[in-house]
């Protein structure tokens, strides 16, 4: 049960990580790179590691995302 | 039904194929995206190709968490502690250059106006 | 002459080629991995119930590796510095959109849940799993949320100055206080008993590093949230 698991969200991850890079709409992308953070955070539990899926659900999926996010609002204003 | 999945070989070798994949499409995507954000959103996606690979491969199925709870009392049967520390570390890290990166591209676009590398032309003669 | 982008088909088939002999060489090294790494992880949790505290992750990045997170700090430090020297702002300005009035009436809720949430992460790092950097990134976040809600509202310079200053300088004053008291660089200089694992207050100095490292994230990170978010409203 575990590795059909494991095989079924990283073939999730890498599609949605490979439509993330070539989408043209920049905010479709920034989406869709939060969906690569929630799938490795899930991978993360499942693999015994709490501690570096708390830290990977709070910085990749949270403050990272918000990164990008403010630097679209950024170079949308100012033109 | 797919029991032949459930073996630590197998695991280890979705596991390997999984990242490496996923390490690739983040190096698709740092050769052919134009505009800078994408490329920064290519690195990040190759830092988390690796966290997955080094902590799947240290991976037993039939050990638990590296911490005391749930009725545990002794340190026995856990998994290794070392490689969930060290990808502590390199996730805060690479935020931190991501954060720098990207306040960059923002002074840049303040002051010159441009996002994509085709246009950055001033260092040529 | 612009740099041109458009790879041709030959350079994808050989990229896809050679990510597959890339594939199978690591498979194959990385089966026989010699007896001594493969029980390197043991040991040190044998190591870990004579010294350690509960969580053997929290045990490994304060006290067997205690200067490398002492490293990871300078590196955001730096990264905070670089941010705020470029993008700061230092006259009081404010959003230039009314936010909503349920996001107006619903963080006024959630800030304190959120701040007592990332506490009780910071504290309880080494019983459960958590610690100083998810806990001062979880009071971050919870200022992002009054930041974008509220129109008046900046977390005081100076105020982030001084936690920063003080967490830095603490965290090196009691690698300085250990190394005078056992002649190793942030040792365990706390009396802690084996017999507390488990407990509140026990592992000695480990708790007590692990918050200064927590406020010191924590207000790193919103001076970076903020340093992002105020720029915006002066162009």
């Amino acid at each position: 049960m575990i590795g059909f698991l494991i095989l079924s969200i990283f073939i999730g991850v890498v599609l949605v990580a490979f439509s993330a890079v070539i989408q043209k709409n920049l905010a479709d992308s920034i989406i869709l790179f939060m969906g690569v953070g929630l799938g490795s955070v899930v991978l993360f539990f499942i693999f015994n590691a709490p501690d570096v899926a708390l830290t990977e659900a709070v910085i990749g999926a949270g403050i990272s995302s918000f990164i990008f996010l403010m630097a679209l609002k950024h170079l949308r204003s100012a033109s | 039904m797919f029991e032949f999945l459930n073996e630590a070989e197998s695991i280890k070798i979705i596991v390997t194929v999984g990242s490496m994949a996923l390490f690739f499409v983040g190096l698709f995507g740092l050769l052919t995206q134009k505009h800078l954000i994408k490329i920064f959103m290519s690195i990040a996606i190759m830092e988390v190709s690796l966290f997955l690979l080094f902590i799947g491969l240290t991976f037993n199925k039939d050990f638990t968490a590296p911490i005391l709870g749930d009725g545990h009392t002794a340190f026995v049967a856990m998994n290794d502690p070392i490689p969930h520390a060290m990808i502590l570390t390199a996730i805060v890290i690479g935020m931190a250059v991501l954060a720098l990166g990207v306040s960059f591209t923002i002074e840049y676009y303040k002051l010159t106006g441009k996002t994509k590398i085709d246009e950055m032309t001033e260092m040529r003669h | 002459m612009s740099i041109k982008r458009n790879l041709p088909t030959s350079v994808m088939s050989g990229f896809a080629l050679s990510a597959v002999f890339v594939l199978t060489l690591l498979n194959i090294l990385l089966q026989n991995i010699p007896a001594q790494i493969n029980t390197a992880g043991y040991e040190l949790l044998k190591l870990n119930a004579d010294d350690g505290v509960a969580n053997a992750v929290t045990t490994v990045v304060v006290y067997f590796r205690g200067f490398d997170t002492l490293g990871e700090i300078a590196v955001l430090f730096i990264a905070s510095l670089g941010i705020g020297h470029m993008l700061h702002l230092s006259d009081k300005c404010d959003l230039k959109e009314h936010s909503n009035f349920m996001l107006y009436t619903a963080s006024k809720l959630l800030f304190p849940i959120i701040t007592l949430f990332g506490v009780y992460v910071m504290v309880y790092g080494h019983l459960s799993p958590g610690g100083g950097f998810q806990g001062g990134v979880i009071i971050a976040s919870g200022m992002l949320l009054l930041l974008i809600s509220h129109k008046e509202f900046e977390v005081p310079h100076s105020l982030i100055v001084t936690l920063e200053t003080l967490a830095g300088v603490s965290y090196v004053l009691i690698g300085l206080i250990a190394l005078v008291v056992l002649d190793v660089f942030l040792g365990n200089f706390l009396p802690h008993d084996v017999s507390e694992m488990g407990l509140l207050l026990s592992g000695g100095v480990i708790p007590i590093i692990y918050i200064i490292v927590g406020i010191k994230v924590g207000s790193e990170m919103s001076s970076i949230v903020q340093n992002l978010i105020k720029r915006d409203a002066n162009v």
